[in-house]
């Protein structure tokens, strides 16, 4: 008994702390998953070219996955008190994000540019306002602008 | 390009013709418009204020100096060069600079220390909460067994929900830009109410309990055990501060001297005159009118070392996108709006910032920087630190009493 519900546990745990099936860069068909990991409701809405879901969570920061035709997040926007969990929002691109940001200058604590071929971020804010969003430059739709990304 | 660099010169001729001074900063500025009058630092509540480009030549940040003792104790340490911004809430000090200072660690009920992680939009700032006795430098204001976070205190390991809020990792002088920050802002606390029930809230990534400094996880923090606005701890002169900043040519200049202020018209030297005062909403926001856009997020804050526009008519620097180059000086202006309506109008100038921004850096407070906000929804107007140049700016604190009515609001 002891051993089941042992074993039960670490196997949430493990599918808990997997960052699993990605966000950006990833299917959309995840969002509810992304959900359940920030208590948030999903709400959908089709654009010509592309789907927005968006997520509110109990704390107010608003999610949004931007999918395109074949259903791939090719970007993602945010904003509300608190930033929200990058790790699992930028799925397979977090690392890449992580690197940059080391490298990145950074001159205030009030904004950040990464601009990489593969991956470019935008974040501004200060305490309890903070907003960004990320995006794939390749995987734009065709007639998609950055300024839809909002 | 060649007129700045000319102008830029000047400030190093300046000092050499007056043998050199006393190793305070240099100060090519313009003599102030008759209206500011920048107060004198001293008791019972006026710091020095300094724009000198600080541990990591930081443009346009200004500076106190404070020290922190370990509670009841005459152990201390001053640390120099401690930002004031007046975007957030809250005393915090790289423990790099105070590396051997033994304070004590909040804890809760159960025995487990308390820790936050602060978020910025480049990064997280992580570290325990400590306790401690904290005294100003010029105004002896003091403050006994106040909240204060330690960031990057010895041990502690940033957890991975405040990782990946960030990711980068702002826990040394030379990663944060400061000794220290004061957070002067309009909130009472750094995070309020929101994380009294972090986990039922959904919030990671704020406060944690720490059962080893090594083993942090995400938890409540009540009202208390949260890092506080520590003015509003003050016994007096507790309801706002006045950043008071002289003049500053569109050269720019190697530093600057001014004041803070502790309180807003509770002594002699800190009543609101005929400034204007422009309440903020509930989130600590103004409206500003830019070039016939309204932005509902309008702020001014001595955090923000430039302007942040989302103007896409001005020239971005090639060098780098986070500054705007345009060709010729832009003389600009904008309607800020406060909650009930009353409006001023802002002036203020950009100009190339190519010859500020190349290595190596020598001119540190300068009123014509900007750059593109990267706000996603376009809604945030910033004045930074460029604007406070030249006016003395109040930042009323929430729900605190002032001549004009209840904070928060800026005035100026």
């Amino acid at each position: 008994m002891t051993l089941i519900r042992s074993l039960l546990h670490s196997t949430l745990l493990t599918a808990l702390a997997t960052p699993a099936l990605a966000a950006l860069g990833g299917d959309v068909t995840t969002v509810p998953g992304e959900a359940a990991r920030m208590k948030a409701a999903v709400h959908t809405a089709a654009a010509a070219n592309y789907s927005v879901h968006e997520m509110t969570t109990p704390a107010g920061t608003v999610v949004r996955e931007y999918a395109g035709p074949g259903g791939i997040v090719f970007a993602v926007s945010w904003n509300g008190p608190f930033n929200p969990n990058l790790e699992q929002l930028f799925g397979n691109y977090y690392q890449q994000y992580l690197a940059a940001s080391a490298v990145y200058p950074s001159h205030n604590h009030r904004q950040q540019l990464i601009n990489e071929p593969g991956l470019v971020v935008q974040r501004s804010g200060r305490m309890r306002a903070f907003s960004g969003r990320a995006w794939i430059p390749s995987m734009l739709p065709q007639n998609v602008s950055v300024a839809d990304i909002k | 390009m060649r007129k700045l660099l000319i102008l830029a010169l000047t400030p190093l001729a300046l000092l050499a013709a007056c043998g050199g001074g006393g190793g305070g900063s240099i100060n090519n500025t313009p003599p102030p418009p008759p209206t500011q009058q920048i107060a004198t630092p001293g008791p019972p509540n006026v710091e020095t204020l300094t724009v000198d480009g600080g541990p990591v030549q930081s443009l346009n940040t200004a500076f106190i100096t404070l020290t922190v003792c370990v509670h009841n104790t005459t152990t201390c340490v001053q640390v120099d060069h401690v930002e004031v911004d007046t975007g957030s809430s809250g005393l915090r000090i790289l423990n790099e600079v105070i590396p051997n200072l033994p304070l004590g660690i909040l804890t809760t009920n159960g025995g487990m220390t308390i820790a936050e992680c602060l978020p910025f939009a480049d990064g997280v700032s992580f570290g325990p909460v400590a306790v401690a006795d904290v005294s100003f430098h010029d105004s002896q204001k003091t403050l006994s067994a106040v909240n204060i976070q330690v960031i990057g205190a010895q041990g502690y390991t940033v957890p991975s929900t405040c990782l990946s809020e960030g990711p980068k990792v702002e826990d040394t002088v030379a990663a944060f830009g400061a000794n220290g920050i004061l957070g002067v802002g309009p909130f009472l606390q750094d995070c309020g109410t929101a994380c009294e029930n972090e986990v039922g809230n959904g919030i990671t990534g704020a406060y944690y309990t720490c059962a080893t400094p090594a083993t942090c996880a995400d938890a409540s923090a009540t009202l208390a055990q949260q890092v506080p606005n520590p003015v509003a701890l003050f016994g007096s002169d507790n309801n706002g501060v006045i950043v008071e900043l002289p003049a500053v040519g569109n050269g720019g200049t190697s530093g600057v001297t001014g004041a803070l202020v502790f309180g807003i018209g509770t002594e002699g030297n800190n009543g609101l005159g005929s400034a204007t005062v422009l309440f903020e909403d509930g989130s600590g926001f103004i409206s500003a009118n830019y070039k016939g856009t309204s932005f509902p997020q309008g702020y001014i804050d001595s955090g923000s070392n430039i302007n942040f526009l989302d103007d896409s008519t001005l020239t971005v620097c090639q060098n780098d996108a986070q500054f705007f180059c345009p060709s010729s000086a832009q003389n600009l202006s904008a309607t800020l709006m406060g909650v009930g309506g009353t409006t001023v109008t802002a002036n203020f100038t950009v100009a190339d910032a190519n010859p500020f921004i190349t290595p190596p850096l020598t001119l540190f407070a300068v009123p014509v920087l900007a750059g593109p906000s990267l706000d996603t929804s376009h809604r945030s107007f910033d004045l930074g630190l460029p604007y406070f140049y030249g006016r003395n700016v109040y930042q009323a604190i929430e729900n605190q009493t002032t001549p004009a009515g209840a904070g928060p609001y800026f005035a100026f």
